[in-house]
């Protein structure tokens, strides 16, 4: 009898699973993708596997990793129960070597990198059984970046990132073509103020591209804050960051735009619209995860006429939320779905739902 | 001695590193940890080496060229697999991927140097038994596992694991012990081959250098040297590439200078601007490029091999070691003095020695300096302003201001007087007409 229950759960689940979204498809479109969680718990390893299962391994060749601490057993905040990844047969992987020696499923290495992490080098392989594995990958956005292209070089179509969104990743999910967004109630409790804020990080995913000549100039700045006159001629107006009290603007009449190598901050722009001249000035930072702007002060600045562009932009394909919260809460998926993709203007999915 | 202790030398050596266009990391720190050569027969050999080198580049496709460079950019260092392997240990899957990438590496590498017999130039051993142990399915790519081919209860194990996932955890158990056996028998067979697998792993670290040093060689106009055997040097049209590119972009054109030395004192003198200490830091640069194998920056070259290079610059204050400028040249000297009174073979090039105090002990340091060193067996190679009486050194002097341009070619004279340009010099860069014309008062009222 149990038998025949556990048969009768396993097709059910297996008829689900055909059912593909049809953010599926377009994910194939680019050749790479990140997956963004908003905040611990709003679903991004759901998300992960569930994009998992349903990639063309037979005839794509798919590599998955990890930024930051994913891929534990056990979430390093909460403390709540995180699964292994599971990966199909046929699909490659990059993980750390010590990860690497506990993965459960045979595989085949096809790549060392020299990138040293806390868990040895970054090795990438390719699953030969279907089977669970811990992935951590690259902590650096340059290690990010090289594997990416080491991953090009030996022939692989689409690499998908697990990524945080945390201050403390020094690794953007934007370098990555193409993204989805996990939200839920684990970032806001209440489903009003949830839409609120998972609309304002979208809007910055979707802030528009610095135009080529600005961007081939800024890309090649790592640090400090910049100036673009009308003249295209470049100005250093600071070493430091945008939290630095110490920076003054004048002299800057004839400034074209302004680029922040690294993060953008609320003093900044509140003194920035102190400035009579520079109200309606263009700011361009790295990418959007550099952007640490309360949504009030955002909006404040872009109604008086500033504009803020990126270097860097990833497509943003899909939203997926995950209605429970950590602390047991549920909020109706349904009109949670229907409300926030009203607000953003892009398909929402619930995944457990569906 | 090695490269990576006098990589900052003030002559500027690190410029030539930087522009050599290595292919790995592990190459540059072979480079980097390669001790300096100090005996005739090591350089000639280095340099029958980069012969081949230069003569490969010139006549081998370019495709196949920049197919060579590209494989040679997977090189890496797995000296510590090699060392485990040495000690009879059981490699892990990663170590065995390893030793796998680099033999088809290995052998990719030696199949395109085979058709004009370089691999022979640079000795490279036939990996291809080590590729047989870990590629039993014939595949002859760079991935690795523990293959089915290896064992048929693994490729059961396998299948069964396919078919039932739900059995994975148990059936990965099996399969480990088996794969543990698997691994343990490829280490042994793989032991014997550690040595040839180290040699592969240098050989293919030094056709990166040497492929570097071709290149440059023929991007910057370098020469080969001839290994001189009467302990002197000379060079012809001789060049400080980094002095030479900040000229160029400048939009100005650097004038090569011809020189030579022998075993004893040389003597510089000449008008400030005049080129002297681009002349010594140039002639540094060439004998480490000299003994390390390099290019040489010259039309033509023939040079002395040295055991001992000093090169003492005035400029450098020792703040750490609290020393004031003087103090700290003071100090350079002397261990010139000391090694000279052990050892032979020595160049030693002093930048205006005793330059910061005044010009009566100053002008008396030098010329003891020139007397103490001049009874050493040693090339020594001295620029200064002071008015010294020459003994037994050789004079040298910057032509200097000919036509109101600098001519930087050396002359031969025959005393040590020193030419007075200074202010002739000061007048030309525009400087403060009253200052210039009362010092020209004071120099005429004196003699």
């Amino acid at each position: 009898m149990r038998k025949i229950v556990s048969r009768f759960f396993t097709s059910r689940c297996s008829f689900l699973s055909d059912s593909i979204l049809p953010f599926i498809n377009e994910i194939l479109n680019y050749s790479s993708l990140s997956i963004v969680g908003l905040e611990k718990n709003t679903g991004k390893t759901e998300c992960l596997k569930y994009v998992l299962k349903r990639m063309p391994v037979d005839s794509r060749r798919i590599a998955v990793t990890s930024i930051g601490i994913d891929g534990e057993t056990v979430d390093q905040v909460t403390r709540t129960q995180k699964p292994e990844i599971v990966l199909p047969q046929g699909m490659f992987f990059a993980t750390s070597e010590a990860h690497y020696r506990q993965r459960r499923l045979v595989s085949e290495l096809v790549d060392v990198s020299d990138e040293n992490t806390s868990l040895g080098r970054v090795v990438t392989a390719k699953a030969l059984t279907s089977g669970k594995v811990l992935l951590s990958g690259p902590p650096s956005a340059t290690g990010l970046i090289r594997w990416m292209s080491q991953m090009r070089r030996i022939g692989i179509d689409l690499t998908i990132v697990d990524g945080a969104l945390s201050r403390l990743s020094s690794a953007s999910p934007a370098v990555s073509q193409s993204m989805i967004l996990a939200t839920g109630a684990a970032y806001s409790a209440n489903v009003n103020t949830l839409v609120q804020k998972t609309a304002y990080v979208v809007q910055l995913i979707n802030l528009p591209l610095a135009d080529d000549s600005m961007r081939s100039l800024f890309g090649a700045l790592d640090k400090g804050i910049w100036w673009l006159d009308d003249e295209g001629k470049l100005n250093e107006l600071s070493s430091a960051t945008s939290l630095s009290q110490h920076i003054h603007f004048q002299g800057m009449d004839r400034c074209r735009a302004i680029f922040v190598a690294g993060a953008l901050v609320d003093g900044f722009i509140e003194k920035l619209r102190a400035n009579r001249n520079l109200k309606n000035v263009e700011i361009v930072v790295r990418d959007f995860t550099r952007i640490f702007v309360s949504p009030q002060l955002f909006r404040l600045f872009i109604k008086a006429g500033g504009r803020i562009s990126v270097l860097q932009k990833s497509k943003l394909i899909a939203i997926t939320v995950n209605p429970t919260s950590p602390t047991g809460f549920v909020l109706d998926s349904g009109a949670l779905c229907e409300k926030l993709s009203e607000a953003v203007g892009l398909p929402v999915y619930d995944l457990l739902k569906n | 001695m090695q490269l990576k202790n006098v990589i900052d030398s003030p002559c500027a050596l690190r410029f030539m590193l930087d522009r050599l266009e290595l292919q790995s990391g592990f190459a540059r720190r072979c480079l980097l940890d390669m001790e300096m050569l100090t005996d005739a027969s090591g350089i000639g050999d280095s340099y029958d080496v980069l012969h081949h080198f230069v003569g490969f580049l010139a006549t081998t496709d370019p495709v196949r060229v920049s197919t060579l460079l590209f494989k040679l950019q997977a090189l890496k260092d797995i000296s510590t697999t090699i060392k485990n392997l040495e000690h009879n240990a059981t490699l892990e899957d990663i170590e065995l991927f390893e030793v796998k990438h680099l033999a088809i590496l290995t052998v990719d590498v030696k199949g395109l140097l085979h058709e004009q017999g370089m691999d022979r130039v640079v000795e490279v051993p036939d990996l291809n038994e080590v590729i047989a142990i870990l590629d039993p399915d014939g595949l002859k790519i760079a991935t690795f596992y523990i293959y089915d081919s290896y064992c048929q209860q693994l490729r059961d194990l396998r299948a069964k694991m396919r078919q039932h996932p739900e059995l994975n955890d148990q059936l990965l158990l099996e399969a480990s012990e088996i794969e543990l056996e698997v691994r343990a028998d490829l280490s042994k067979k793989l032991q014997p081959f550690a040595p040839a697998i180290r040699q592969a792993l240098l050989a293919l670290a030094h056709i990166d250098i040497y492929l570097a040093k071709a290149v440059q060689m023929k991007q910057m106009g370098l020469c080969f040297p001839v290994i001189s055997s009467d302990g002197n040097s000379r060079y012809e049209g001789m060049f400080h590439p980094q002095v030479k590119d900040a000229l160029e972009s400048r939009g100005r054109r650097f004038q090569p200078v011809d020189i030579s030395y022998g075993l004893k004192p040389t003597l510089i003198t000449g008008a400030n601007m005049g080129g002297k200490t681009v002349v010594l830091k140039t002639l540094t640069l060439c004998q480490y490029l000299f003994q390390f194998g390099f290019g040489i920056p010259a039309r033509s070259a023939s040079i002395d091999v040295k055991s001992h290079i000093f090169f003492c610059i005035g400029d450098e204050q020792s703040v750490e070691k609290g020393l004031s400028s003087f103090a700290a040249e003071m100090k350079n000297i002397d261990a010139v003095i000391k090694a000279s009174r052990k050892e032979r073979k020595i160049l030693a090039l002093v930048d205006e020695p005793a330059r910061t105090t005044n010009p009566t002990e100053g002008a008396a340091l030098v010329a003891a300096l020139l007397q103490v060193l001049a009874a050493a067996d040693m090339s020594l190679i001295l620029t200064t302003h002071y008015d010294i009486e020459p003994g037994d050194a050789r004079c040298l002097r910057v032509k200097g201001f000919d036509n109101g341009v600098m001519n930087y070619s050396l002359v031969e004279v025959h005393d040590g007087e020193v030419p007075q340009e200074a202010l002739n010099i000061a007048q030309a860069l525009d400087i403060d007409s009253e200052w210039i014309a009362l010092a020209r008062d004071i120099v005429n009222s004196n003699r």
